[in-house]
């Protein structure tokens, strides 16, 4: 993994992602606090306090539950080319999805900077995000394609609910 | 905005603020009940993983042989399974024998772990090991291996803990550097991934006499790490306005860390 500066798949992101596109918005809200909360279970980093007289600057760490924030922001950001994506057309959303990733791990590491101080990003990180946001992207067609197999199966269709009023006022 | 996603929106950030305000126990009860919920999934996962490796590595193996049977005969080909088997044992063996040499020289009670998945997190770099509350390994218990000192047990449960590694920069260690009465504080450095693991020790003197290749250990301040344990060697050295930092390049090589010793007396 080393020749692929350690990416990860973002296997849980990308499922909220690819999940958010195709529901409305509560449904998205309650998405994100779900998979934001499982999320930070699965990084949280306890850091117990140590003696502040000899580790006079004790590292800080993001609070438990600022994921659910972020996956929310993402969502929305998913939901601007929803109406592509129900006209069928899933590759906007595969592709945005990736963009979304990119931008959610350069948030994410500028908070946890921010919070730290002492600004740093260096260059293998972008390809290290850069990676992974573009590995996870690479599977996002399979997550759709499990979605709609989902979708069918459960009967729930995914409408495009502008169209449906358009059509009404017809 | 429709008055359904606007109540919606309005229930969702009441949900994020009483999670944010959740205390710092109640967060770790939840966290320790799902890792108790998820650990049996988290070690048969680490076996399948250790298990396709172990086919990629057998798949690899066959094709080698594959080539050596249109060469040699069918039963030197077999020998080589044998043989390369053989390695495998003698490796496993070596690395056992090691663990326990290092148990018998070392002077502290340590209880020996494996590490049985790596950074499962994105930016903290921590490990699971397969050792937990039912060894005896606490929060806060500092974990060596061969070379030096790994880091600190940052959480643990029934069967098994999480190791904060010491390039992580939540992992801060009170250091001295050999021959000088140069203390400070090492830490790992943000954002460093791959081969250039290194550490950063801080707060050193303004004209502090350090030299490249001098070894850092250590101090026992704050009485979390043991004193005089190996932390790495100094490859670089800095002068700031106020203090000095050094680059350490850790002792231990965290690209292949297998088996580690948590001390459980010091």
């Amino acid at each position: 993994m080393s020749s692929l500066h350690e990416a990860r798949i973002l296997i849980l992101p990308l499922t909220f992602l690819c999940c958010a596109v195709t529901v409305n918005v509560p449904a998205m809200l309650f998405l994100a606090f779900i998979s934001g909360i499982f999320w930070d279970l699965s990084q949280y980093l306890y850091c117990p306090p140590v003696e502040h007289s000899l580790y006079q600057n004790p590292v800080e760490t993001m609070r438990f539950g600022y994921s659910c924030l972020l996956f929310a922001l993402m969502g929305f950001g998913m939901f601007g080319i929803q109406p592509l994506f129900r006209e069928g057309k899933w590759y906007f959303s595969a592709l945005l999805s990736g963009f979304v990733l990119f931008l959610y791990l350069i948030v994410d590491f500028g908070t946890l900077t921010f919070v730290r101080g002492e600004p740093v990003f260096p260059r293998q990180l972008f390809h290290q995000m850069l990676l992974s946001a573009l590995i996870s992207m690479a599977l996002s067609p399979l997550i759709f394609f499990i979605l709609y197999k989902l979708a069918a199966w459960s009967r729930y269709t995914i409408s495009y609910e502008g169209l449906k009023k358009s059509h009404a006022k017809k | 905005m429709r008055p359904i996603n606007l109540i919606s929106l309005l229930l969702f950030l009441a949900a994020i603020v009483w999670v944010l305000t959740l205390s710092e126990k109640t967060v770790q009860q939840v966290h320790a009940t799902y890792y108790s919920m998820v650990s049996p999934f988290l070690k048969s996962g680490s076996s399948i993983e250790r298990r396709a490796q172990e086919f990629i590595k057998e798949v690899e193996h066959s094709k080698n042989l594959e080539k050596q049977v249109s060469l040699l005969e069918k039963n030197l080909g077999t020998l080589q399974v044998y043989k390369n088997r053989f390695h495998e044992l003698e490796k496993e063996n070596s690395e056992l024998r090691a663990a326990l040499h290092f148990k018998e020289r070392t002077r502290f009670n340590v209880i020996t772990a494996r590490v049985i998945r790596r950074n499962p997190s994105t930016w903290w770099k921590t490990a699971i090991i397969d050792r937990g509350q039912e060894s005896g390994i606490g929060v806060q218990v500092p974990v060596l291996s061969y070379g030096g000192l790994v880091g600190k047990i940052d959480q643990t449960t029934e069967g098994m803990s999480t190791l904060l590694l010491l390039t992580d920069e939540a992992c801060q260690v009170s250091a001295k550097i050999e021959d000088t009465p140069e203390v400070g504080i090492v830490s790992g450095i943000r954002g460093k991934i791959g081969q250039e693991s290194s550490l950063k020790l801080r707060y050193l003197s303004k004209e502090a006499p350090i030299t490249k290749g001098m070894k850092v250990y250590t101090t026992g301040r704050g009485g979390l790490f043991p004193p005089n344990v190996l932390i790495g060697t100094i490859s670089a050295y800095e002068s700031g306005s106020f203090d000095g930092i050094a680059t350490v390049t850790p002792s231990v090589d965290f690209k292949s860390l297998n088996i580690v010793f948590a001390i459980t007396d010091q």
